[in-house]
């Protein structure tokens, strides 16, 4: 086989495999939580299949170009070959070139009524993004800080607010707000099974409705860049039956639980001695730090520090003597405890459930 | 030696003092990207104005505190007046330069370099007129900034005169200095024309909007 | 103006070359060098430079991959990290692509139109000698550990004066400052050098549509360059202590979402600014290789037209995750799918070009190929992320890092390389090596799919941007090993290149005048070309001159006793009158050094604004500061006596 078609054919070769590779990745990719193909809730849907419209138009699109483009190099090639560096000029044929305008006038026309397609569809699912909406929804005000997310449960009675963070727990089936709202930087709030990102700036407070249509626990991430520890400000949506949301709201509206052992009396006092109570809250005691989150019920979180490590003991005293190792850059300062401060301490927290 | 067809171009002139020069096309591409800073810089001072109930928002940070903080209008608008009439000296020192009229473009000159100057110097009484300094709000940060841009314009076209005319006085007039000089003159204008337009957004715009 | 008369005349060309020689001949040395106003000589600095920022680029992103090959990898810390993929960025953005493309066209315009230098020859210089200060001034940042971290695009309040405190965020300020400079000289060069300096008869409608492409670019950078001046000046205020505006603080009525606005109304034309140069490159290519005329002359030059027109309407669509009215929005999504109409109708021409002709694999036609490929696959992703409910997942994710990817990379610098291999020769007389050269475009293609396919996915998974590391249970992993791979893979291919470059400068087959037999004027002169590009002028008589049968008249008259060229009409390119350029001068580089140093001092004290301003406008009068030669001098060599001189001279040269 001649040089130049044996480049063909590890042209088409190339081609063929690349086409392959991209429906393998299409197919492989639609599970998991933090994912935009899987949809938990009715926005995220919308998107979803406005997803698959979008991909299989433009693969169609790919596909009849690429298909054009070899058939030009190939069909040629069935001629008597210039050799390279020929004088050889073509000369060209009105006809065949009146031929190719109106050739290409078509391919234009289907290219203009294809994306007008594509725009009504976006239009269409734009639209049913802003008609989720409900009167007396529940609304969670979320500000983004460097580098973990303030929730704050609206209610109209001011006793039932719940202040809570990194953690967000939702009624299945029914429309939720969310308020955006920043403290410093630009951040942005994601939660790709549920819905698309908003920005959080400051000075532009803004809205988003979300509705979960099936339980589970769905992992959201900042999604503008917001400085050192932006890879590691994540936050969980737990999407529950509506008893075990009200469950959850309920202790979560109550102060914080009592210290009753020796240990636990002794932690809350190494908190609220130390500099633990500059930053953070505990509803019922005197800790009102608004600087960090609230704890008042850390222990029932399933992460800490934004989704950067899980609640468990251990990962918890490292966090606490040394926060810059885990995340260099965050605002929490180390701590100098000795052994028996940081068991009680651990002990402390561990009772706020 | 071989015998070709050719287009003999010896006896085309080796200057012109128009449009058809590059430096007049070298200028006009300055103006296009100096009328579009200004452009933008416009567009962000009205985009500012949304996030204000009062227009122009009150000046509060120094006493005495001002709740209509509106530039005053004297001293602007004697200055654009000045700079506006400096235009006649101007095209008098342009036409000048059409008919080599070397004595005619050195007076026009000096006087074109008095009407910078005495402008350069309102201006700095201007900046007084506005009621606010730069740091007190986004709007005065806007305003300040307009006037300044304009002013390093001021001081660039009143420069390059005053070594035009350095050059005149020292040496002979010709044709390359006429043409510098008359693209000069253009950059004056516009630096005149774009004042208008920028004197009437700052000073009148928050009068009547 | 005298009519002028076609006529036929006894030229001695010898000696007309012997003496243009002597007139453009430049002072030994390094005075030489650093004083040179020679188009050809500041074009091969500005692309050589910029590929050595494109490999200090490459060299940043292999770090950035290495770290992201494993879940919570230690290799860059978040504040190391930060600065990298920012400097990435900006390096990329403005250190090399912008830069290269003028550069290209620096080089080539005044060859493909006819005529000897660019319009501004000693402004020329300035331009490069700024961009090399502003790319030294971020290096050196970078180096020190004060390098700016918050992104390419800098977004406020991250890049305000609360939230980065210290010099990093200025470095970025003035770096743009200056780079942004050398853009806009460039740009204006070539805008007035097309409009007056064309070789007569070349009427709008014969320019080549590279320089169609390099002239609409022209006119989009000085549209779109004010912008990030304007935003980069802004921030620069408010982050200064003593100065302390207020237009991106909302606690004083300020708004952060205008530094976007400003930002990205540059941003989005900036990428077309490296994209249409791209298109000329392979508009003029694709018909050498096929052996026929391109198809489609008028559509193509009005889709380009169009693009930079449409380019200007799209900003907002890197906003659509921001509290922008929604009705807005629409209408970006709608002006974003528009501009994928006049790229369509230039990839259709393209094709119908290939279609009727006879294609010539040679590696500049390899890598168009390679460019068709993937800038379709880009852009057709970039009608996926126009959609703005599309948008709201996969913006500030990995995907857009393949989007923008598959259209810079597929997009510009597969075109480039093509360029390269196709007017290496131009350059150096010699060829690059083809099989080294077909090792470089396989092993870029497959690293390239490899590198940033999966980034596709992992945008889809929900990976964001700008992240330093990632959770073990994120399930990203593989796939980031997998590009981490394919980052390897393009750094090998480009190794290879350089390598091609290195050996065949010296050792590469010879090439002659014209080696792919193209219909550009550049390849009617020798290569490397002259100082002074043509011994006579051409004339031109149609769009692809030397593909015509018979040579058109050329040009006489002009001086060979001062460095002379011919100014010509804008519409008709009709002879108007002579222009002389200026010989080699040192000014350019002291300006460059005042406006450099003073920029860059600026970063560290006010003070040196109004000083360097002083200076600047003393250099200024040194530079305008020139003698004129008396009218009656002769501007010919005429006489037998002049003819001896300038004999025995020609032997020593």
């Amino acid at each position: 086989m001649s040089r130049r078609a044996r480049e063909h054919k590890a042209w088409r070769f190339n081609v063929g495999a690349g086409v392959i590779l991209l429906m393998l990745f299409a197919a492989s990719g639609c599970r998991g939580s933090q994912n935009v193909l899987n949809p938990g809730g009715s926005q995220a849907s919308h998107i979803s299949n406005l997803w698959w419209f979008y991909f299989w138009i433009t693969v169609s699109i790919y596909c009849l170009v690429l298909i054009f483009l070899i058939s030009a190099i190939i069909r040629t090639t069935r001629k008597p070959f210039v050799p390279a560096g020929s004088r050889e000029v073509l000369p060209t044929n009105s006809d065949e070139e009146r031929r190719k305008t109106i050739f290409i006038g078509a391919a234009i026309g289907l290219s203009l009524a294809t994306l007008f397609v594509l725009f009504l569809a976006d239009l269409f699912t734009g639209r049913s993004l802003h008609s989720l909406r409900a009167a007396d929804a529940l609304t969670i005000k979320v500000t983004g800080h460097q580098w973990w997310w303030e929730a704050v449960y609206e209610d109209q009675v001011a006793s039932n607010q719940v202040t809570t963070a990194n953690e967000i727990h939702l009624p299945v089936g029914k429309p939720v707000q969310i308020k955006l709202a920043s403290h410093d930087v630009i951040h942005s709030f994601w939660v790709p099974n549920l819905h698309g990102k908003k920005d959080l700036i400051p000075g532009h407070p803004t809205t988003l409705w979300i509705q979960a249509d099936k339980a589970g626990v769905y992992r959201g991430q900042c999604a503008e860049f917001c400085g050192h520890q932006h890879a590691h400000m994540r936050l969980l949506v737990v999407a529950e039956d509506e008893e075990y949301f009200q469950q959850w709201l309920s202790r979560e509206r109550s102060n914080a639980h009592i210290p009753e052992t020796e240990n636990q009396i002794h932690g809350e006092k190494v908190f609220l001695q130390t500099t633990c109570v500059m930053c953070h809250a505990i509803q019922g005691t005197v800790a009102n730090g608004k600087v960090g989150p609230n704890l008042t019920h850390v222990a029932n979180r399933r992460m800490l520090a934004a989704g950067r490590i899980p609640n468990a003991r251990g990962y918890l005293a490292g966090w606490i003597l040394d926060p810059q190792h885990l995340k260099p850059g965050v605002q929490m300062p180390q701590h100098n405890l000795s052994s028996d401060q940081l068991q009680a301490l651990l002990d402390y927290l561990e009772s706020l459930n | 030696m071989t015998a070709r067809a050719v287009i003999d171009v010896s006896e085309l002139p080796s200057a012109t003092m128009d449009h058809r020069s590059t430096i007049w096309w070298g200028n006009l591409m300055l103006l296009c990207i100096e009328t579009m800073m200004f452009a933008l810089l416009v567009g962000a001072y009205f985009y500012i104005r949304q996030n204000f109930y009062e227009w122009p928002p009150p000046k509060v940070h120094d006493p005495p505190a001002i709740y209509h903080a509106v530039p005053l209008l004297t001293v602007p608008t004697i200055n654009l007046v000045l700079l506006l009439m400096s235009c006649i000296p101007m095209a008098w020192v342009d036409r000048a330069c059409l008919k080599h009229n070397q004595m005619s473009v050195t007076l026009g000159l000096v006087v074109v370099i008095l009407c910078g100057a005495a402008v350069i110097i309102f201006r700095f009484l201007e900046f007084h007129s506005l009621l606010f300094k730069w740091n007190e709000n986004a709007y005065a940060s806007a305003v300040w900034t307009i006037l300044g841009m304009h002013l390093l314009h001021l001081f660039t076209g009143t420069l390059e005169f005053a070594l035009l005319l350095s050059w005149l006085l020292l040496k002979d007039m010709d044709v390359k200095h006429a043409r510098d000089i008359r693209v000069t003159a253009t950059y004056w204008y516009w630096i005149a024309g774009v004042w208008l337009v920028l004197y009437a957004i700052v000073y009148l715009s928050p009068r009547f909007l | 103006m005298s009519a002028l008369v076609l006529e036929q005349k006894e030229l001695n060309e010898p000696l007309e070359r012997v003496a243009l020689e002597r007139v453009w001949k430049r002072p030994p040395g390094f005075i030489g060098w650093i004083t040179t106003t020679h188009h050809k000589d500041i074009a091969i600095r500005y692309i050589v430079t910029a590929f050595i920022f494109f490999a200090l680029a490459g060299i940043l992103a292999f770090f950035m991959r290495l770290q992201l090959s494993f879940p919570e990898n230690n290799i860059l810390g978040p504040d190391r990290y930060n600065q990298f993929f920012t400097v990435h960025g900006m390096t990329m953005m403005f250190l090399f692509a912008v830069p290269v493309m003028e550069a290209l066209g620096l080089y080539f315009v005044p060859l493909m139109i006819g005529t000897r230098n660019v319009a501004f020859p000693r402004m020329n210089a300035f331009g490069y000698y700024t961009y090399l200060a502003g790319g030294i001034l971020l290096y050196v940042g970078l180096f020190l550990n004060i390098g700016p971290d918050t992104g390419w695009f800098s977004y406020v309040p991250l890049s305000g004066p609360q939230f980065s405190p210290g010099k990093r965020v200025d470095f970025w300020a003035q770096m743009i400052t200056l780079t942004e400079i050398a853009a806009l000289v460039g740009a204006v060069e070539i805008i007035v050098t097309v409009f007056k300096m064309r070789a007569p008869g070349m009427s709008l409608n014969r320019l080549p549509i590279f320089v169609w492409a390099q002239l609409i670019t022209a006119f989009m950078i000085i549209f779109a360059m004010p912008a990030i001046m304007l935003g980069s000046g802004m921030l620069a205020m408010d982050r200064l202590t003593h100065v302390s505006t207020h237009f991106f603080n909302p606690a004083e009525g300020g708004d952060a979402l205008l530094y976007q606005h400003i930002f990205w109304f540059f941003g989005h034309p900036e990428v077309y600014i490296i994209f249409i140069p791209a298109t000329g490159f392979v508009s003029t290519i694709i018909p050498v290789f096929a052996r026929r005329k391109i198809f489609g002359y008028t559509a193509l030059v009005l889709s380009l037209i169009s693009i930079g027109f449409i380019g200007f309407g799209l900003w907002v669509h890197h906003m659509f995750a921001t509290p922008v009215p929604e009705l807005g929005q629409s209408f970006f999504t709608a002006a974003s799918m528009m501009i994928a109409i006049p790229s369509g109708i230039q990839i259709f021409c393209w094709i119908a070009t290939l279609w009727g002709g006879k294609p010539q694999m040679q590696l500049p036609l390899l890598f168009v190929l390679g460019f068709i490929a993937l800038f379709v696959l880009g852009g057709l992703t970039g009608v996926i992320l126009a959609s703005v409910s599309l948008d709201l997942q996969v913006h500030d994710t990995f995907f857009v890092v393949a989007h923008f990817h598959y259209v810079l990379i597929g997009g510009a610098v597969f075109p480039l390389f093509a360029a390269i291999y196709y007017w290496f020769p131009k350059w150096t007389g010699r060829l690059l090596d083809k099989s080294l050269g077909l090792w470089h475009f396989w092993l870029f293609f497959i690293g390239f799919n490899l590198t940033f396919f999966p980034m596709h996915q992992l945008g889809l998974k929900g990976m964001p941007r700008r992240i330093y590391t990632y959770a073990y249970d994120s399930g990203w992993a593989n796939l980031n090993l997998l590009a981490t791979t394919g980052a390897a893979i393009m750094g090998i291919s480009i190794v290879l290149f350089l390598i091609n470059v290195w050996r065949s400068r010296h050792s590469g087959v010879n090439a002659g005048p014209n080696p792919w037999h193209s219909p550009t004027l550049e390849w009617a002169t020798e290569s490397p070309p002259p100082d002074y590009n043509f011994v006579y002028l051409p004339t031109v008589q149609s769009r692809e001159p030397l593909w015509d049968e018979v040579s058109p008249p050329v040009v006489c008259g002009l001086s060979n006793r001062k460095r002379e060229s011919l100014i010509t009409t804008l519409m008709e390119a009709a002879p108007d009158h002579r222009y002389e350029l200026p010989e080699d001068s040192i000014w350019p580089v002291i300006l460059a050094l005042v406006v450099g140093g003073g920029i860059s001092w600026a970063i560290f004290d006010p003070w040196a604004v109004p000083i360097s301003a002083l200076l600047t406008f003393i250099v200024l009068c040194f530079w305008f500061w020139r003698g004129n030669e008396p009218a009656s001098l002769t501007h010919h060599v005429q006489s037998s006596e002049d003819l001896q001189l300038l004999k025995s001279e020609a032997n020593k040269i």
